[in-house]
């Protein structure tokens, strides 16, 4: 199969099925559970030959004019299958979660169609090959995710979508004219074309460096850096899975992810360096690291403390690509990866636990170890590894961090990494201690909120089968770390082929 | 032709034209507004365009006199409007639709004068065609006037075609009756005839429906 | 007069002006013979676009068509270019969608088939109309084509016979008629300054001064008020709101476009440097933006948010004015293309909004916006639909209005005029607002369980593929641009 058609192919399997369910009536479940399995298998084993391709040094790369000057290009590079291979294969553990924990609510036609699409357009996202495409794709996760934020129809839910669109098509805006401004300035750049601003004469470097900031500010509200984090612990309100997708692939990696190509592909490392816009990256991110985690701790409900953790643990993301030096670029890329999987499944355990304890407070998690073994195990896996306790893959991510800040020359980054750690474990730690060490419903001591008894597991097979998978995963990514294709050496190989500054 | 012949005829044409737009009775503004169409053709009769003064007197007078006399509801038995209008309007309404009247009036004169004053018409100016610049802007004004201060339907759809015939008066007046005025005109005249048939059927419908011969109030903002 | 005459028509001509012509036999046709089935509508109306695609492959090879009838010393001039070719294909995809649209309309709304019947030839009457339109260029066939236009958009907006219909009917009347007069008078001082009406000849023979401007001053005002823009609005919303659907939806996509079209014809031939009027049309759009905007997110009706809609996005038209007037060939060749773009856009996408928009208010037999609670579940179709089409109306991508606003933004960017960067994310912003009103309405899941009564499904399919094709038109936006650079500014 040539390049340009198994790009389109890839795009294409998800975009089909999110045509297909749409048409499908709302009580063909098993058709939609078939379309949703297959083509998230058929996707992966897609992207996985691409990732072989690329090993092997093959490209692919499709593009069409839209305007004059101005293409619409899809071009797999290593680090945007980097990011594909990782939205395709939480993908396939997101939908079997989501068929488990969708079982028997309505609108799940509606549901499946958009999440579909929202999946389309990440896979758009990293595939993209230059800032008009990537926009392209940015905004059709917008549109798309919103149905599934505001899916249960409540009016808190309603409000909740409410705030999110009115940040995130406020920042998609504030993103276009940023992208406009800069083809005006520039023409189409794209991705990898660094040459284009680096040889811009220093009259222009103002407004490069204003541009840069606009652009990070529409990357940045997805991407939740503090001040623009206000929608995503309101967000909270959708469906686990949704949750779960919003957090460790789509939106909020959507955001980093930008940032990353406007880094390194558009700008730069070294005119970035240049310009001195690492130092305000490190700042922000560092700010926002610190504040997700005192947030977090100050949260009484499961979900609403994991979002602030994903506000910290995302702007480890922006704090390596700050770190000027491969080092760094290392712990930016594979955390990318990393708290991918690691808070896929903190995302996974939370759902269960409601779906099948109706638990939502923390305090409510006592000895819930003993009720639901596996899925505690999951969770302590994901919230060791967020804290950085190897053989967990957040330790590695931590490990770069820390070299690279000193690669960088920025030894007081250490400070707030070490700090951010503390955090970290002062707000995953107890959790782990209700879970495991204090007597609950099943020592006989109080009742569970709300118990389904769903399946002759802990749970239901669907719900408890993708949590094992990613906590697995997160495990696995860390002790074979050395093995080709593991997410840390392929983003040694990416710093290697394209950004060893 | 002299000019005094001219005078006579235009002067009437005025007088017409005020005396339909000031009448609140409605059948004999009707009937005033056939004798002035009447009389914009025996214009057109003098002006050298025979074809057009014979669409203007079965279309102009005859179709639209009878289309209002429809609207009045005189021609069949069926409940008819009421005769007199009677309505008069609140000082301080449709500022707007004045200011625009006003505006329309002030360009129109401020073309002509410059027109006139600077010699760039195309085709030379006659003296003929001084009294019909005149006459075309006076009829304007008065259409103009009425179309910004009535309220009652058939007394607008009257403005309007007086305002249209002052329109053709000044086209013609300009440009001098060539075949690309009367081809105008005459687009302007079944325009003319329509919107006044459309309207006066409409006009009695809305009477029908629910007894009003004028627009509900906070009609637009304009004109 | 100095213009050739073509002494013999070629086939192209013959064609086209068979194209442009065929739609008032069909109309008499269905007058007389109403059709019940969407299959016959479609198929007898298909060979028209198939037509213009032939003639805008033609144009490609051999530039533009042009030719004058000779009407008893009269001489009529008419010309296709690339853009009037692409705006008349725009027409007849459309049209056809609306008439299909109509039967079915027809069906679900219950009108005896004997009132209805009327619609049939207005609606061929605005076809021929609206063709003559585009590819007019002397002021006389612009002016008989203009009112054919508006005449027949008056009847079809009175067919309900409701008092609300006929009302705003009435006032649609008058205004089209005083608008009418205005233009009539700016054509009577061209035609005595400059003693001609083809556009070519007045573009070469006209100069500016003060006769040029108060004409096209009175040309602009009744142009604009023909066109709804602000300030001169006040009839559209009414009307819109009380006009059959596929009234509503050609009014909204076609209608108040021609105006505009004519209006950028006559200025870019006569006053092409007017730098202050063509800020103060710019300015006009902005406030038309907000204006339209900020009704449209107050309306509790949902036609009327349609409808408001309609006003708002009318000003993005208006934009193009200070971008052209004396700017840079870029940003000219920019701001050029974004309009089209956005006036195509904008046509398919609001012709599908109000399709949609009138089948969820058919269905739930209510339109106020409170009362589309959880049509979500019982009319997802529809509700797509009309989410499609506003995805062009905020422009978002990948729809027509998002490569439109990109070229917006480049023009206003590269020309330096902020102002109008300014105005389109505040624009964008209120269209995101209005719209997700209605979409967080339709999409309440604890209301009660009401009747909905599904309407025919190729209303619902029709609406879609309008929908889709402003959406599709976004990416695919290359051919018709790369057409209209080719055509070139006037």
């Amino acid at each position: 199969m040539s390049g340009g058609l198994l790009l389109l192919a890839t795009l294409g399997t998800s975009l089909l099925t999110a045509v297909l369910i749409f048409l499908l009536p709302e009580r063909a479940f098993r058709a939609r559970t078939g379309l949703n399995l297959g083509a998230a298998l058929i996707k992966l084993s897609l992207v996985a030959w691409m990732v072989w391709g690329l090993s092997r040094g093959r490209g692919y790369a499709v593009e069409f004019p839209v305007l004059e000057g101005l293409a619409f290009v899809l071009r797999a590079d290593a680090l945007g299958i980097m990011f594909a291979g990782l939205s395709s294969l939480l993908w396939l553990f997101t939908t079997v979660y989501a068929i488990g924990y969708l079982e028997d609510s309505p609108n799940r036609k509606r549901f499946f169609g958009f999440f579909s699409l929202c999946v389309a357009s990440t896979l758009g996202i990293s595939l993209a090959g230059n800032l008009f495409t990537f926009l392209v794709f940015y905004e059709l996760l917008t549109l798309s995710t919103y149905p599934l934020v505001v899916h249960r129809g409540t009016s808190k839910a309603l409000a909740a979508g409410k705030v999110y669109l009115r940040f995130t098509l406020t920042a998609g805006l504030v993103l276009m004219i940023g992208m406009v401004a800069l083809h005006v300035l520039a023409g189409d750049i794209r991705f990898g074309q660094r040459e284009i601003l680096a040889e811009f004469g220093p009259e222009d470097r103002l407004l490069l460096v204003g541009l840069f900031w606009v652009l990070i500010a529409g990357f940045g509200v997805k991407a939740a850096l503090v001040p623009l984090h206000g929608w995503l612990p309101r967000a909270m309100v959708a469906p686990a899975p949704v949750s779960a997708l919003l957090h460790a692939v789509a939106v909020v990696k959507a955001g980093a992810f930008g940032i990353v190509r406007l880094v390194y592909d558009v700008y730069g490392i070294e005119l970035s360096a240049e310009l001195g816009l690492l130092y305000g990256l490190v700042a922000v991110a560092s700010v926002t690291i610190l504040f997700g985690s005192l947030r977090a701790l100050a949260q009484q409900e499961l979900k609403p403390r994991l979002a602030y953790s994903t506000v910290s643990q995302v702007a480890y993301i922006v704090l390596g690509i700050g770190l000027f030096g491969p080092l760094g670029t290392i712990a930016a890329l594979s955390h990318l990866l990393h708290q991918g999987l690691m808070k896929i499944t903190l995302f996974f355990c939370a759902g269960n636990y409601a779906e099948e304890l109706g638990i939502h407070r923390i305090d409510e998690l006592d000895g819930a170890g003993r009720r639901m073994p596996l899925t505690s195990l999951a969770f302590s896996v994901g919230a060791l590894g967020m804290i950085g306790v190897p053989p967990v893959v957040g330790f590695l991510s931590k490990w770069y961090l820390g070299t690279g800040a000193i690669q960088a020359g920025m030894p007081w980054v250490i400070a707030v990494l070490v700090a951010s750690s503390l955090l970290n474990a002062a707000y995953f730690l107890p959790i782990l201690g209700r879970l495991w060490f204090r007597p609950g419903p099943d020592h006989g001591v109080g009742a569970w909120p709300e118990e389904r008894c769903l399946g002759r597991l802990e749970t239901h097979a669907w719900l408890l089968v993708p949590t094992l998978a990613t906590a697995l995963f997160s495990l696995l990514a860390g002790m074979l770390a050395g093995m080709p294709f593991s997410p840390l050496e392929w983003a040694s190989r990416v710093v290697n082929a394209e950004y060893l500054p | 032709m002299s000019l005094s012949g001219e005078l006579v005829p235009a002067a009437l044409l005025v007088i017409l034209a005020a005396a339909c737009l000031l009448d609140r009775h409605l059948r004999r503004a009707c009937l005033v507004f056939i004798a002035f169409a009447l009389l914009m053709a025996l214009a057109w009769w003098r002006l050298g365009a025979p074809w057009l003064a014979l669409v203007e007197a079965v279309l102009g007078a005859l179709l639209t006199g009878t289309a209002l006399f429809h609207g009045l509801g005189h021609l069949g038995a069926r409940s008819p409007l009421p005769l007199r209008d009677h309505a008069r309007r609140p000082r301080h309404q449709a500022t707007a639709r004045w200011l625009a009247a006003l505006a329309w009036l002030a360009l129109a004169a401020a073309a002509v004068w410059g027109l006139l004053g600077g010699g760039e018409l195309s085709v030379p100016s006659e003296v003929m065609r001084r009294p019909l610049l005149a006459t075309g802007l006076a009829i304007m004004a008065l259409g103009l006037w009425a179309f910004a201060h009535h309220l009652h339907l058939l007394r607008r759809l009257l403005a309007f075609n007086v305002l249209g015939s002052g329109v053709f008066l000044l086209l013609a007046g300009l440009a001098g009756p060539t075949v690309e005025v009367q081809g105008l005109i005459l687009v302007g005249l079944v325009v003319a005839l329509v919107g006044s048939v459309l309207g006066a059927a409409l006009l009695r419908r809305l009477h029908a429906l629910d007894g009003r011969v004028s627009l509900g109030g906070g009609a637009g903002d304009d004109r | 007069m100095s213009v050739p005459l073509d002494p013999s028509l070629s086939v192209e001509a013959a064609v086209l002006w068979l194209s442009l012509l065929a739609p008032l036999p069909l109309g008499l046709v269905a007058w007389r013979f109403p059709p019940r089935r969407m299959l016959p509508v479609l198929l007898a109306g298909a060979p028209l676009p198939l037509v213009t695609l032939w003639l805008l492959s033609r144009l490609a090879v051999d530039g533009g068509l042009e030719g004058a009838w000779s009407l008893g010393g009269l001489l009529l001039h008419w010309r296709l270019d690339a853009l009037a070719g692409l705006l008349l294909l725009l027409t007849q995809l459309l049209l056809l969608a609306s008439a299909a649209y109509a039967v079915g309309h027809r069906r679900a709304i219950a009108v005896a088939e004997r009132d209805f019947a009327g619609f049939w030839p207005l609606l061929g009457g605005l076809a021929a109309a609206l063709g003559l339109i585009w590819v007019a260029a002397d002021l006389l066939t612009l002016y008989a084509a203009l009112e054919l236009m508006g005449l027949c958009a008056v009847g079809m907006m009175l067919l309900p016979g409701t008092a609300q219909a006929l009302t705003a009917g009435m006032r649609y009347l008058l205004y089209a008629l005083v608008g009418s007069l205005a233009w009539l008078l700016g054509v009577a001082l061209l035609l005595g300054a400059w003693g001609r009406l083809d556009l070519a000849g007045l573009a070469a023979d006209a100069e500016p001064g003060a006769v040029t401007g108060i004409a096209m001053a009175l040309l602009a005002a009744g142009l604009l008020l023909k066109a709804a823009i602000f300030p001169l609005h006040g009839w559209l919303v009414p009307v819109h709101a009380s006009a059959w659907t596929p009234v509503s939806a050609l009014h909204g996509a076609l209608v108040v476009k021609a105006s505009f079209f004519i209006l950028m014809q006559l200025w870019q031939r006569l006053v092409p440097e007017a730098l202050a009027a063509a800020w103060l049309l710019g300015g006009l759009g902005s406030l038309a933006i907000l204006w339209g905007g900020l009704q449209a997110w107050r309306a509790s009706e949902l036609k009327q948010v349609v409808a408001w809609s309609t006003v708002g996005q009318l000003g993005y038209l208006m934009l193009a004015f200070p971008l052209l007037a004396g700017t840079s060939a870029a940003v000219a060749t920019l701001a050029w293309q974004a309009t089209w773009l956005q006036l195509a856009g904008h046509a398919l996408a609001k012709a599908a909004m109000f399709m949609a928009a009138g089948n969820l208010v058919l269905a739930v037999g209510q339109s106020r916006l409170g009362d589309l609670a959880g049509t979500s579940r019982w009319l997802p179709l529809s509700l797509m639909t009309f989410g499609i089409a506003a995805v062009t109306l905020m422009g978002l991508p990948p729809s027509a209005g998002f490569t439109a606003k990109w070229l917006l933004l480049q023009a206003a960017i590269l020309a330096g005029q902020w102002p109008w960067v300014v105005v389109l994310v505040a624009g964008t912003l209120l269209t995101v607002a209005y719209v997700f009103r209605v979409l967080r309405c339709a999409l309440v899941e604890d209301a009660p369980r009401r009747e909905v009564r599904p309407v025919p499904g190729g209303m619902d399919l029709i609406a879609l593929m309008l929908a889709l094709a402003a959406l599709a038109l976004g990416l695919g936006a290359e051919w018709p641009l790369a057409l209209l650079r080719e055509g070139g500014l006037p």
